[in-house]
């Protein structure tokens, strides 16, 4: 009993049903993800490239193509677009139509600091995601994340709280917490995004409501999910 | 029996936890962490192109899938070093391993071919140019 008991709380974490409006993003059914560089603003000039090198492998994983985001910043860099904050007030349709991609993630640092006190360090982080439509620029999703970390000295005493405040004042890790971040608004059952054309449950995860329009014009549906792919 | 019982929900949820949800589709390599230590120390160049190199050919060796953008990004720092015609060759794996990035690879094979031309002046000159200079 117990363990049925344990698996089915299991089960329901897992299938807590996504709260937001899918509609838009399930019929949009994009395949390729561009990922533009970020917009700062807190006052860590490295946190734009740090956050940048950590969102690929999160969007990938849930079945997306990714435009390589090295690349794709430097392309842009090379198009007179060195700034993030331009980037972000390019026309949609503009930029994917630059990279042949059906969808652009910008992705904006709120916080990104570090509050030293006596014994504890506070390293607060803060991220929004926004997906637009690569041919409407219409927004499909949208995000936002935060995480506080606080070394405290519940674990190892006075003397450990201290150690740990040193350590982390030499160079507060932000890593972690921004992949966690990501991991949170990419989850899906969750706030993220539906498998995409690489993971084999595309297409056959979505939530009822989101699914509901594309059976309403019947015609169109079995054409849908290469309507993306045509115009290249 | 009720040790058996928990062990055997132990196991269930490790199951679950290693098939359900953290699994991972690709072998990346430490690709987040080649791209973080190359913004972190852009002087340590060539760390960062090993790193690329060495993600593809692990892949590679395994048979398995090179993750999305991989040769892509191993290309453009090809690419950048100069070396235009090592980069083609992986633009040329990005685009046939995921076709959304063909048009993309196509442009930047055009564009390294243009660089590969004037072999002096890489990429100073649109071809164009060039070309309606000579005739």
């Amino acid at each position: 009993m117990k363990r049925l008991l344990v698996l089915a709380a299991l089960a329901a974490a897992c299938a807590q049903p996504p709260k937001k409006d899918y509609a838009k993003l399930v019929s949009s059914n994009p395949r390729a993800i561009l990922v533009v560089p970020v917009v700062n603003k807190s006052v860590d000039v490295d946190a734009a490239d740090y956050f940048l090198s950590t969102l690929s492998v999160p969007l990938a994983e849930r079945g997306y193509y990714v435009f390589p985001v090295n690349l794709v910043k430097r392309m842009l860099e090379d198009e007179g677009m060195a700034d993030a904050s331009l980037v972000h007030g390019t026309d949609p349709a503009r930029l994917c139509a630059l990279f042949g991609a059906d969808a652009v993630l910008f992705v904006t640092i709120e916080q990104w600091t570090a509050k030293y006190m006596l014994i504890t360090t506070q390293v607060t982080v803060e991220f929004n995601y926004v997906l637009k439509d690569g041919r409407t620029g219409e927004e499909l999703w949208r995000d936002h994340e935060a995480g506080v970390y606080a070394s405290d000295s519940a674990g190892g005493g006075l003397a450990g709280a201290i150690a740990a405040a040193i350590v982390a004042k030499a160079a507060p890790n932000y890593m972690p917490m921004a992949r966690q971040a990501n991991a949170r608004a990419m989850a899906y059952p969750g706030p993220g995004f539906p498998a995409g054309p690489y993971r084999p449950e595309h297409r056959k995860d979505l939530p009822a409501a989101a699914e509901a329009p594309a059976a309403a014009k019947p015609a169109q549906a079995p054409a849908a999910p290469q309507a993306p792919a045509a115009p290249k | 029996m009720r040790p058996l019982h928990m062990l055997a929900a132990l196991a269930v949820l490790a199951g679950l936890s290693q098939f359900g949800c953290a699994q991972t589709m690709y072998r990346w390599g430490g690709y987040d962490e080649a791209l973080y230590d190359h913004y972190k120390n852009p002087q340590k160049r060539d760390e960062y192109v090993a790193k690329l190199s060495g993600i593809i050919e692990a892949a590679e060796a395994n048979g398995g899938v090179v993750p999305p953008g991989c040769y892509a990004e191993y290309g453009w720092a090809l690419y950048e070093e100069g070396r235009a015609t090592e980069a083609v060759v992986y633009f040329e794996k990005e685009s046939k391993r995921w076709p959304e990035s063909r048009p993309l690879m196509e442009k930047l094979i055009r564009n390294a071919a243009r660089a590969k031309a004037p072999a002096a002046t890489p990429a100073a000159v649109p071809a164009s140019a060039v070309e309606g200079g000579k005739k």
